[in-house]
């Protein structure tokens, strides 16, 4: 410690320091501190001129480390980060001092305080600095392959960015076939393509890509490791030989979660559902058009509809249920659907109970024309639901209706579709094995819907389409090909650099108690045994360097590198002095 | 302006830190004896720390906790609480003033909050002899 | 006649807002040589400018500036502020040229500390622009505290060179005889990611604006709202009262022909709701009522943020507003047909938020000079395969990220540009 020789620059920033603190007596005062071979005071710390005067000092001094006190680190740490290295040294053995934010500026009323507390400052910033250890950051190998699981349009159209940029992809579909949901729906706005068809499209595209690997009718059995390094289990079709699952283990870099969403399934009477016969699914009516293409006319149970009554927001925003938030895709898609039913069958009437007409941006023109071409709209009270009874061969359909003042209107259709949220995949065994956390509506989350849209706190792992919460085909893809440039960006290299702040246990006082364990969000830590004794060991590569372990340890046996007792503790008391 | 109290702030380098220095930037002023020690996160301040400040003549420590902001996860708010709550309990067992150890959230543009929450606290430990 | 630097990239992004900062880091951490063009003087586009985001109310800047701290330390990204894209041109599958011309800062921009004395001396005031013209700034002026770079500039327009900035300037970099530079940038691939416009009320007669002075925008009222706020409060701008009865109009110039645009702009919803929620805060004893048509709460969490703020008291009625007048005491009286009772109504409120949509930025395309990407009926960027690959446009090459080709919130104009980058990157993939 004591071989250590420190630079110390004190900054004017041309007068925003020196006008309130008087850098020179706080020169003074640190330059005989402990280890400090050099204090100077300069006019502009980050200029190139002191810069390069910075440069020499440590080649010409041997300086083991340098501590600027200026601005706020957020401005220029990098910058003085530079300099060392450029001068030979280890960029850790930089140390930052703010005098100028958090001293001069904030205290300007008060010059004599103000100085007082920059020599503090600048004093910790020199304990610090005695401290400071040469770190290199964790380098670790990665496969150059990526796991997508699911092979919906968020699945295919990610495996596809992901092969185009050079990764080998592992595409895992529990079906027979790929394409998910998107085989079922009709054209899709603003486009004239039915679903089906881009399916084919993508279906060609993946088959044309020697990079990508599909594994269907697959069940994820097992899944371990870390980014850069997961092997998952994968049961396929029987063995025929064998007459048990072939297993393949597959050894990727990243995992991009593509698994989708369910449609809501009503309960027995919700609005009439299996109790009241023609009330269907928005799921059930495509298939039913689907069935009834090329007819002149649109059969249910050999009787021609005439009218059509389309109830929104079956299971989503809830009054009794969980399902409080908006399925989003579903107005829109109700709108195309009458648009393209019209189309077909002119002579349909169609009535639409809503809760409010949804169709954002540009799907604001489907309505316009639903409008146009006849189309019935009520908008039922929040919290009074449309009450559905059988008529005879008919459905009657009664509610409040907001846009005539709540006059009670009644509808006898033909044919009742309740147009249905998303819900989440109900089979919840991957989310578990991976330890993927869920949001309030049970979709799996986002690190931050801004910053991180895509990653989720299990480092190497991306969630892609509507397993991330209900969202339009588009939106879908978006979101898939985000995902595979962050996936991507963690294999490309083929190996990972990982910053070096991370916790470290001493295993001599550790006696495992799981308490740090728990508290860690990323899973970085695990059991292990040194000398026959249950200790807790930290994986340095998944460790993000957050401290919470920190506090919870009974015996303090935890330390984060650069924030250790010994630094922070010397800080204190240098402080408090 | 002598006889301020002596008062360390936790705070965190991603999102109260650049509050605080806001707080300079738009020369909010202060107390000049709050000192700062930036971490990563608000939930890995060691209770020793903060009852070492306390022995060593700090006359009370302010965590700027991240909050919802927090860069680590949504467990942060619980666990800097949790933190807080085991080191007031070893406070009380001392007999040290509880309310010389404060937490609040703060945001990365908190700074108004953070100086008008600074300005309260010191007059708190002002008053109550803390000093 | 000045020679232009010549310079080579991968990509061009025209537009450093989050979408197009987003495509750039993408593009950089993936390897690739990034420039971006901004006009302004900061880049960051709109969302540096907003006080908090929904649903969760996170600060803005809390988001913004770790982004565009990123995007200007990166060593594969170039920024070019204050800079216009005067043509591209395509020259043949992966070879465009684009000619940017850059105006003088009269700044040094390397030497400038951001210590604002320039500001302090400086004699002049005009509107300022970054503040939605509710205060004053300097003919020298660091646009905001947040700005990427930090750097002075010397408004000319308005400038009476009295000198007295570099007077007092300690770093010396004041630089009167700065000239406008220019520039020729090949690349493989351009990327157009240059934001919506705000719907213009001055063109809606019947909201009065620019008439009527407590009638604000929406952006005026984020401003107001925001950290780096130019009053301590929330003010009228007619006269410095606080209001207490705030009115907000949703729909202003959207869903709406004869104004021109038949579109939802998608995010006039949330933000009036965020702003409201900001306001019961802000002043507690105020009233906070949003007319509307439809309230679009569609995302993640929106429907929940709805819920909350009617629980906090924001009042919300389902009725367009027809018609606006001003009182003498520059009160204003709101005319719309409440849906609910059936009957046409007349309220008074003194302080009234226009909540404007989102126009696309018609500029852009009359830049290319050989081949440009078609629009759409709204002229927003028209995306060539909206459903599977909603980032190309009619031009191969070309790419849009944001706002550029749709009304979008901010997360999905992230996802937006992670999309761009990755077909960018398939893009200059297949040369090879």
């Amino acid at each position: 410690m004591t071989d250590k020789k420190l630079g110390v620059y004190i900054c004017a920033c041309g007068g925003n320091i020196s006008d309130y603190v008087d850098i020179e007596k706080v020169k003074e005062a640190i330059k005989e501190e402990d280890c400090v071979f050099l204090a100077k005071t300069t006019m502009f710390a980050c200029g190139d001129s002191n810069q390069k005067e910075m440069e020499s000092d440590i080649k010409e001094n041997n300086l083991s480390g340098i501590v600027v006190a200026s601005c706020s680190p957020k401005l220029h740490l990098n910058t003085f980060r530079a300099v060392s290295e450029r001068a030979g040294l280890n960029k850790y053995n930089y140390v930052h001092a703010n005098i100028r934010e958090q001293a001069s500026w904030a205290h300007s009323d008060d010059k004599t305080g103000a100085t007082e507390k920059a020599i503090h400052i600048v004093k910790a910033a020199i304990a610090k600095a005695r401290y400071a250890q040469s770190l290199f950051p964790i380098k670790i190998e990665s496969e150059k392959s990526v796991a997508v699981i699911g092979a919906g349009v968020a699945g295919l159209k990610a495996s596809l960015a992901l092969s185009k940029m050079g990764d080998k992809v592992y595409l895992i579909e529990r079906e027979n076939k790929v394409g998910g949901k998107l085989t079922t729906l009709g054209k899709i706005f603003p486009s004239n393509i039915p679903g089906s068809d881009f399916v084919r499209r993508l279906e060609d595209e993946v088959k044309k890509e020697k990079n990508i690997t599909l594994i269907t009718n697959a069940k994820i059995e097992k899944c371990t490791g870390n980014i850069g390094h997961f092997q998952i289990v994968v049961a396929t079709d029987k063995d025929e030989d064998k007459n048990e699952n072939k297993h393949e283990e597959i050894n990727v870099g990243s995992i991009l979660v593509a698994t989708g969403f369910e449609s809501y399934n009503p309960q027995e009477g919700e609005f009439g559902y299996k109790n009241v016969n023609n009330v269907i699914t928005l799921p059930e009516f495509r298939n039913l058009l689907r069935e009834n293409k090329g007819h002149k006319n649109l059969l249910y149970n050999n009787s021609k509809v005439n009218s059509i009554a389309f109830i929104y927001c079956v299971g989503s925003r809830q009054i009794r249920g969980e399902n409080k938030y908006c399925s989003r895709y579903c107005c829109s898609a109700a709108m195309n659907t009458s648009l393209e039913l019209k189309d077909k069958y002119s002579d349909i009437q169609i009535y639409h109970f809503t809760k409010g007409v949804r169709t954002y941006g540009a799907q604001e023109l489907m309505y316009a024309e639903a409008c146009r071409k006849g189309d019935i709209f009520i908008q039922y009270p929040d919290k009074e639901e449309p009450v559905v009874n059988k008529n005879g061969n008919q459905v009657m359909v009664r509610a409040k209706d907001i846009l005539t003042s709540k006059r009670e209107i009644e509808v006898l259709a033909d044919l009742v579709v309740l147009i249905t949220g998303m819900v989440p995949d109900s089979d919840k065994s991957l989310g578990s094995m991976l330890k993927l956390p869920r949001g309030r509506d049970n979709f799996f989350n986002e690190i931050h819907v801004k910053l991180r849209p895509v990653e989720t706190v299990i480092d190497g792992i991306t969630i892609a389409g509507t397993c991330q919460g209900p969202k339009g085909v588009m939106e879908s893809v978006n979101s898939a090909l985000s995902a595979a440039v962050k996936s991507h960006s963690f294999v490309s290299k083929g190996e990972l650099e990982l910053p070096p702040i991370v916790a470290h246990v001493d295993t001599t006082t550790c006696s495992w108690c799981d308490a740090c364990s728990n508290a860690c969000p990323f899973n970085a830590v695990i059991m292990t045994t040194v000398n026959n004794k249950r200790v807790a060991d930290i994986n340095s590569t998944t460790c993000k360097g957050c401290g919470m372990c920190l506090p919870v340890c009974p015996s303090d046996s935890i330390e984060l590198t650069s924030f250790t007792n010994k630094e922070i503790e010397s800080m204190i008391d240098i402080l408090a002095s | 302006m002598a006889n301020q109290a002596k008062i360390l702030v936790f705070s965190t380098e991603k999102i109260s830190d650049p509050a605080i220095d806001m707080a300079g930037l738009l020369k909010l002023h202060y107390p000049p004896e709050v000192y700062t020690i930036a971490l990563p996160c608000s939930s890995s301040v060691k209770p020793k720390w903060i009852l070492r400040a306390l022995e060593k003549g700090f006359d009370g420590v302010f965590i700027a906790a991240d909050g919802s902001d927090c860069p680590y996860g949504e467990s942060c708010t619980e666990k800097t609480g949790n933190l807080v709550s085991k080191t007031h309990e070893i406070m009380k067992e001392k007999g040290i003033d509880p309310a010389r150890l404060k937490m609040a959230a703060m945001c990365s543009v908190c700074s108004e909050s953070f100086v008008k929450q600074i300005k309260s606290f010191n007059e708190y430990l002002l008053k109550t002899g803390n000093k | 006649m000045q020679t232009r630097n010549k310079l080579q990239f991968d990509a061009l992004v025209i537009g450093g807002g989050i979408a197009g900062g987003e495509t750039a880091l993408n593009l950089a951490n993936n390897g690739y040589k990034v420039a971006i063009i901004e006009k302004e003087l900061s880049i960051g586009g709109k969302m540096i400018l907003l006080s908090k985001v929904f649903p969760t109310l996170d600060c803005s800047a809390c988001i913004t500036t770790p982004k565009v701290s990123e995007i200007s330390r990166h060593p594969n990204i170039t920024i070019f502020t204050e800079s216009d894209v005067e043509t591209i041109e395509k020259n043949s599958e992966y070879d465009f040229t684009t000619m940017v011309s850059r105006r003088p800062r009269y700044v040094i921009a390397e030497d400038c500390t951001g210590c604002q004395l320039c500001e302090k001396s400086c004699p002049v005031i005009v509107k300022d622009e970054y503040q939605f013209n509710l205060i004053g700034r300097k003919a020298v002026f660091i646009p905001f505290s947040i700005a990427s770079p930090k750097v002075a500039a010397v408004d000319m327009e308005n400038c009476i060179l009295c000198g007295a900035c570099e007077k007092i300037c300690p770093s010396n970099c004041i630089d009167f005889t700065q000239e406008e530079r220019q520039y020729e940038i090949n690349s493989k691939t351009v990327i157009i990611a240059t934001g919506f416009n705000l719907a213009d009320p001055e063109k809606m007669d019947r909201y009065g604006k620019g008439r009527f002075r407590n009638v604000l925008t929406s952006m005026q009222m984020e401003r107001q709202l925001a950290p780096t706020r130019p009053y301590n409060t929330v003010l009228r701008p007619g006269d410095g009262k606080v209001p207490d009865k705030i009115a907000y109009v949703l729909c202003a110039g959207s869903r709406d022909d004869s104004a021109g645009n038949p579109i939802c702009s998608q995010i006039c919803c949330m933000y009036s709701i965020k702003q409201a929620q900001l306001l019961m805060g802000a002043l507690p004893m105020a009233d906070v009522t949003l007319y509307y048509i439809d309230i679009r709460a569609f995302g993640k969490g929106y429907d929940e943020f709805y819920e909350q703020a009617r629980g906090m008291g924001v009042k919300f009625v389902k009725g367009k507003i027809g018609k606006i007048s001003e009182l003498p005491n520059g009160n204003l009286i709101l005319r719309y047909e409440d849906i609910q009772s059936g009957k046409i109504k007349e309220t008074e409120h003194d302080m009234v938020v226009l909540s404007v949509g989102t126009l696309a930025n018609k500029e852009t395309t009359s830049l290319f000079k050989n081949i440009a990407p078609k629009v759409d009926d709204q002229s927003f960027i028209l995306q060539d395969d909206p459903i599977l690959s909603p980032a190309k446009t009619t031009v191969k090459g070309v790419f849009v990220a944001g706002t550029a080709s749709g009304p979008k919130d901010i997360p999905d104009s992230i996802l937006s540009a992670g999309s761009a980058a990755a077909e960018v990157i398939s893009y200059i993939n297949q040369k090879q």
